[in-house]
């Protein structure tokens, strides 16, 4: 019997790169394909429609592009912030939880803000959705630094303590909850004061909101502090070795705490930008970003142009599913899922390739 | 290597242009069907074999049928919407977008939603189950009187409770007293069987959630095992309180479908809805004369007397008397005459074949004795409709 190894391929070439990946998604696609001819729609139109996120023939196009927007916005912020955190090897899995700690800072001031100014109700909510997520990002960092604790752990595990909060929060009717519509029997959230939502530049029917220059913006400059700051420089010696960065005279211990309020501030402020938009809070505000940001973050080696390539993408990939699904009856969401898993897999199993080699024991040693 | 991206480059240009022509093709193609399109956002999928998207799925697409409409082409879904002002706002996007002219929304949390697209989109009907809005133009809310059905499914608990000489029945139920859709179903539930047996006791045990399979069985096993029920209604999604009943050999009244499948040797009867009664007449309003929906349809409330709800046909396992007694209360309500939420209420006596209704007027009153309707009073069916009933009646006990 032969035994096989893996390994690391000494040459990384970008082109390979790229066709492992055309290769995957293919692959994808057709497995993809196969199941919607036996369920009898043609892939063909199915995917043209997917991937044109069902503008052709919709009458309210620009509400698409609006719509793809408002889950392109909170992924590409949340997976920078993930990746700022990933670099310097700090395993922040809690992005779903701080993310709507933010959410909700940010909604207990909306829903008191009626008849203030909307640009400084909207300032102030980010402002308060930054302090509280950071809070407890610094909170967890600092465990880390003191105790040694369990990073990935405790980031998980917030995630699941806010997804209670919020739930808690929904579901109990009360007088001091102002989160709800007074006038439902049953619980229900309610509706910011317009002062509370974002408002944006018209381009004709179209509305380019805030947000979403907030989100560009903020690109550009976690890339110069990445690439061109002593911080950013910082983040990737501890990333690299902890040792070496305590050797150069770097505090580890500081940097820690304070890349990890800045990632967590992001999602923060991820999280204000999204219920100011929609205009509400629910808990399913986070659209997942905490979990999808990682996959962003990683498909992307953690460079920033990259991950603003990767966000639009599975922007697209998300929004366009459904719009598609939309016109299938047949075809309901866990079809979109699906073939949105698929995508993502092969992606990832085209990544391993074109990075890792499988070769026999014997040639291990020369290779 | 060079060759091998070209050669890459030029299929991916083929693919996409082979799909931007696909998608003209069925941009132009879509204006042969009716013109009449059919949204409709689900809480679960449309592909689910039972529960409650099942049933609103079903009866949209008998609906269609109903009135000429070809479900495979008219209609378009978008399913696994939770109770998300935002995801329920792109949804009805992507439903305006695709040119529906009516929009269905199944889920109570989607209120918010509903009532701003409303005002967004003037020319779509929008139509919202459970809810408590509306506009006098273009946005109604719809459900049934499925309490009347559950009185019914009461009485056949009632004489097979009787005939067991076993005074306490089980229900299980997704919530209490928190909504009225549950406690109503429950208070019409236990007046049911009272009429038929005034010593019954109805014993409730609330699971917390709308449908949770293992919570459902539990549930039931406590009821059977630890309260000696005889019979098990239930409000939730599943048919696991039936499958229990039928495993200890009790009995029992589904829910939402007719459960006598899984339960074959237990099941009596289920209250049931028949969606398609409401979304036939909403639809054919909206394709007729949609200007009018809200003063031809309006916000919808039927009940037996429409066929909105009902019970399924009775089993061989229920009492002789079930069928009489049940045909002399469905008349009684289709009529008018009398409804559950009165001060009157009904008795029944009498063998098979002589089976006889008495009114008698009797306050109605909560289990901790306070007085909702006086003896002889009019019916606070309002309460179920507006959805602030929050109380017990007189025989029914929470167990948990």
């Amino acid at each position: 019997m032969k035994k096989y190894h893996l390994v690391r391929r000494a040459d990384a070439k970008l082109s390979r790169t790229l066709i492992f990946y055309a290769v995957g998604i293919l692959v994808s696609l057709t497995i993809g394909a196969i199941v919607l001819g036996v369920l009898g729609i043609n892939p063909f139109d199915y995917y043209g429609k997917m991937f044109t996120i069902g503008l052709v023939g919709n009458r309210y196009g620009y509400k698409s592009i609006e719509g793809l927007l408002k889950i392109f916005v909170p992924l590409l912020i949340t997976s920078l912030a993930l990746s700022l955190s990933f670099k310097m090897r700090f395993w922040n899995i809690g992005g779903e939880g701080e993310f709507l700690i933010g959410a909700i800072t940010a909604s207990i001031i909306a829903f008191n803000s009626s008849g203030m100014p909307n640009f400084v109700t909207v300032l102030l909510m980010c402002l308060a959705a930054m302090i509280s997520s950071g809070i407890i990002g610094i909170a967890i960092a600092a465990l880390k630094v003191r105790f040694n604790t369990n990073e990935t752990l405790m980031t998980l595990m917030i995630n699941y303590i806010m997804l209670y909060v919020i739930r808690y929060i929904g579901e109990t009717k009360a007088d001091w909850n102002f989160f709800l519509r007074e006038d439902s029997e049953r619980p229900k959230f309610g509706t910011f004061p317009d002062s509370a939502v974002m408002t944006g530049i018209p381009m004709g029917q179209f509305k380019l909101l805030w947000s979403v220059i907030i989100a560009l913006a903020l690109t550009a400059i976690v890339y110069v502090y990445l690439k061109y700051t002593k911080q950013g420089y910082e983040i990737s010696v501890v990333g690299d070795s902890s040792a070496t960065a305590k050797y150069a005279g770097m505090s580890v211990g500081k940097i820690v705490l304070r890349t990890m309020f800045i990632s967590s501030a992001m999602i923060g402020l991820a999280a204000a930008l999204t219920v100011s938009a929609s205009g509400t809070i629910s808990d399913t505000v986070t659209n997942n970003v905490g979990w999808t940001g990682i996959i962003v973050a990683w498909l992307s080696k953690l460079s920033v142009p990259a991950v603003f390539v990767t966000s639009i993408l599975i922007s697209i990939l998300q929004y366009g599913c459904q719009a598609a699904a939309t016109q299938y009856p047949a075809i309901d969401s866990n079809y979109a899922d699906l073939l949105q898993g698929l995508i993502l897999f092969s992606v990832l199993v085209a990544d391993f390739a074109a990075n890792f080699k499988i070769v026999k024991k014997e040639e291990a040693k020369n290779a | 290597m060079k060759k091998l991206i070209s050669m890459l480059v030029t299929a991916a240009l083929a693919v996409t242009s082979v799909f931007a022509l696909a998608g003209c093709n069925s941009a132009n193609g879509g204006g042969k069907a009716s013109n009449f399109k059919v949204g409709a956002i689900y809480i679960n999928s449309q592909n689910d074999t039972s529960g409650y998207t099942y049933a609103h799925h079903h009866g949209i697409t008998e609906g269609m049928k109903k009135i000429g409409l070809d479900p495979a082409k008219d209609l378009y879904i978008v399913d696994n919407i939770p109770e998300d002002d935002e995801k329920v706002k792109q949804a009805i996007d992507q439903l305006a977008g695709n040119g529906c002219n009516i929009i269905f929304g199944i889920s109570f949390g989607y209120i918010n939603a509903f009532e701003a697209k409303a005002k967004e989109y003037p020319d779509i009907i929008f139509s919202h189950a459970t809810g408590y809005l509306s506009n006098d133009k273009n946005f109604n809310n719809y459900f049934g009187r499925i309490y009347q059905a559950r009185y019914l499914a009461g009485i056949a608990a009632g004489y097979k409770s009787l005939e067991l000489k076993n005074n306490n029945i089980g229900y299980v139920s997704a919530w209490g007293t928190e909504y009225a859709e549950t406690c109503s179903g429950i208070n019409s539930f236990a007046m049911g069987c009272m009429a038929v047996n005034p010593d019954a006791k109805i014993s409730v045990y609330e699971i917390s959630t709308w449908g949770d399979q293992q919570l459902e069985r539990q549930a039931a096993e406590t009821l059977i095992d630890t309260y000696g029920c005889c019979v098990i209604a239930q409000h939730c999604d599943s048919a696991q309180p039936q499958i229990v009943a039928n495993e200890k050999g009790v009995f029992g009244c589904g829910y939402n479908s007719d459960m006598t499948a899984e339960a074959p040797k237990a099941h009596l009867t289920a209250p049931v809805w028949n969606w398609d009664v409401y979304y036939a007449t909403a639809m054919k309003a909206a394709m007729e004369d949609p200007a009018n929906f809200m003063t031809k349809v309006g916000n919808y409330y039927e009940g037996l007397k429409a066929g909105f709800v009902d019970v399924s046909p009775l089993t061989a396992n229920c009492s002789a008397e079930t069928k009489e007694a049940i045909d002399l209360a469905k008349k009684l309500m289709t009529s008018g005459e009398w409804d559950v939420f009165s001060g009157v209420k009904l008795s029944f006596s009498g063998a098979a074949g002589s089976v006889a209704v008495a009114k008698t007027d009797a306050a109605l009153k909560t289990n901790d004795g306070t007085e909702i309707v006086a003896a002889g009073g009019a019916s606070v069916e309002d309460g179920v409709i507006q959805g602030s009933m929050n109380y017990y009646v007189e025989g029914v006990t929470q167990v948990n």
